[in-house]
């Protein structure tokens, strides 16, 4: 199972994400097919580290979800 | 009446012979004697799969692999699999001689018995981008027809089975063909009609999805021959590879073509298939020698903070999204200085263009230019995906 950490890059908010098992990193592109698996995981449930490496709750998760592409 | 196209005297017509030798009915002969049944079906990308003769393999170099989940192997050709590792996948395994024409195959080898259970499934599989397919006018009436050519070969003989898919595996068109004589290269064809109905994607998304099963449950199986509102991938019956273990699946010379005559292969220059597959997946690996190390050169750009380095990758073509970076065993040079790379963050990337935010332990120099290089391995690489 993938596991993810945001990252950011410029200014406070995150500009990409990290898949955590294997250290590669997701643009937040619709197109990107990996992006998809992200938001896919995520809407399912899987845990979500923000930029510190602190789990999410699932609200905040959503939350976040909600204002990505 | 057929027309003969003479080098010599140009075209002489009519040319009809009542033995039904050369020349007869509507075959054009010309001058070595070889005909054309059929008008050719374009000479612009004419085999809409990529790598179909199994020549590129950027991100394993002809090593095996056997894959936990679904993974590109050889380019463009992913696994779709329900369980993890019940088949390797490797260019040229088993070192047999390729099919007349060919160097190169990709193989299957299983790596046990595996009864798959009715809802599971494996295959090999190509997902053809819209962009690709668009000319097919799928999903609408006047669709096209399709032929799927390819060369096989496996330990196991009887019928074996695939399908193509739409992108949300709600249309399948399950086909079986058999496999005759044990490990022995055979020539097989299917034609496909044109879907008429359901959605198919014409964009940058993955318009068509071609499988070739390797063992796949009775839910997940239809009708060979045929259309269907259901995720199919393979052919009700078919066999299973992964069945048997030690079973090897060969193929090669795949090529899915518009029209309902199967044509030549598609042989396309090394460096035109090459950009075909770097739209989808590039990797630069470390195996340039810089004096007597191998410090293979990725990219340059400068230090951003003293554990940052921002680095630019110009892409050799335009991906198809803005693709996902990974790297491994690399550094980043700053002066004479290596700094190994812990991270990799996107710093605005395109898909003509990666830029990179290299993360290390530094300190580095704020303003310096950096280097992005390999860690003098050959197994250090950068990988830019943008796959289907």
């Amino acid at each position: 199972m993938y596991t993810y950490k945001l990252m950011i890059i410029r200014g406070t908010e995150p500009s990409c994400v990290i898949r955590t098992t294997d250290g590669a990193c997701i643009p937040f592109d619709p197109a990107n097919t990996d992006y998809q698996t992200f938001k896919k995981d995520i809407a399912e449930g899987k845990p979500l580290q923000d930029a510190d490496g602190n789990e999410m709750t699932a609200e905040a998760a959503q939350e976040f979800m909600r204002n990505l592409p | 009446m057929a027309i003969i196209l003479n080098g010599t005297t140009g075209i002489t017509t009519p040319a009809v012979s009542s033995t039904g030798g050369v020349g007869v009915g509507s075959v054009v002969t010309f001058p070595d004697n070889s005909t054309q049944a059929t008008a050719a079906t374009g000479f612009g990308f004419k085999n809409r799969i990529i790598n179909g003769a199994m020549v590129i393999d950027a991100r394993n170099a002809g090593a095996s692999v056997t894959p936990s989940s679904d993974a590109y192997t050889l380019d463009r050709w992913t696994t779709w699999t329900y369980a993890a590792s019940k088949f390797s996948v490797q260019q040229n395994a088993g070192s047999v001689t390729p099919p007349t024409g060919f160097v190169n195959y990709l193989g299957i080898t299983s790596t046990s018995a595996y009864s798959v259970p009715t809802g599971e499934g494996f295959a090999m599989m190509q997902k053809i981008e819209g962009y690709n397919m668009a000319d097919l006018g799928w999903g609408a009436v006047g669709a096209s027809s399709v032929t799927l050519s390819f060369w096989v070969r496996s330990s196991l003989t009887g019928t074996f089975g695939g399908a193509l898919n739409n992108s949300a595996q709600t249309r399948s068109y399950p086909f079986s063909y058999a496999i005759n004589s044990a490990n022995t290269w055979e020539y097989k064809t299917v034609t496909i009609a044109g879907d008429t109905t359901g959605t198919w994607l014409t964009t940058n998304g993955a318009g068509i999805l071609l499988k070739f099963g390797l063992g796949v449950g009775a839910t997940l199986s239809g009708t060979a021959g045929t259309w269907a509102g259901a995720n199919y991938a393979s052919a009700t019956g078919a066999t299973s590879v992964v069945g048997t273990n030690g079973a090897t699946f060969y193929i090669t010379g795949v090529q899915l073509e518009k029209g309902s005559t199967a044509t030549s292969f598609d042989y396309r220059p090394y460096g035109t298939e090459l950009a075909l597959c770097q739209r989808y997946y590039y990797q630069i690996n470390g195996n340039s020698f810089v004096g007597t190390a191998l410090y293979g050169m990725m990219g340059s750009g400068m230090v951003f903070t003293s554990t940052q380095a921002d680095i630019s990758i110009p892409l050799k073509v335009s991906m198809r999204s803005t693709p996902t970076i990974s790297q491994s065993t690399t550094v980043i040079q700053v002066g004479g200085t290596l700094y190994s790379v812990t991270g990799i963050g996107d710093a605005g990337s395109t898909p003509n263009v990666v830029f990179a935010r290299l993360s290390n332990a530094g300190p580095m120099t704020v303003g310096y230019g950096a280097n992005f290089s390999s860690n003098n391995n050959t197994s250090g690489y950068f990988a830019a995906s943008a796959e289907l």
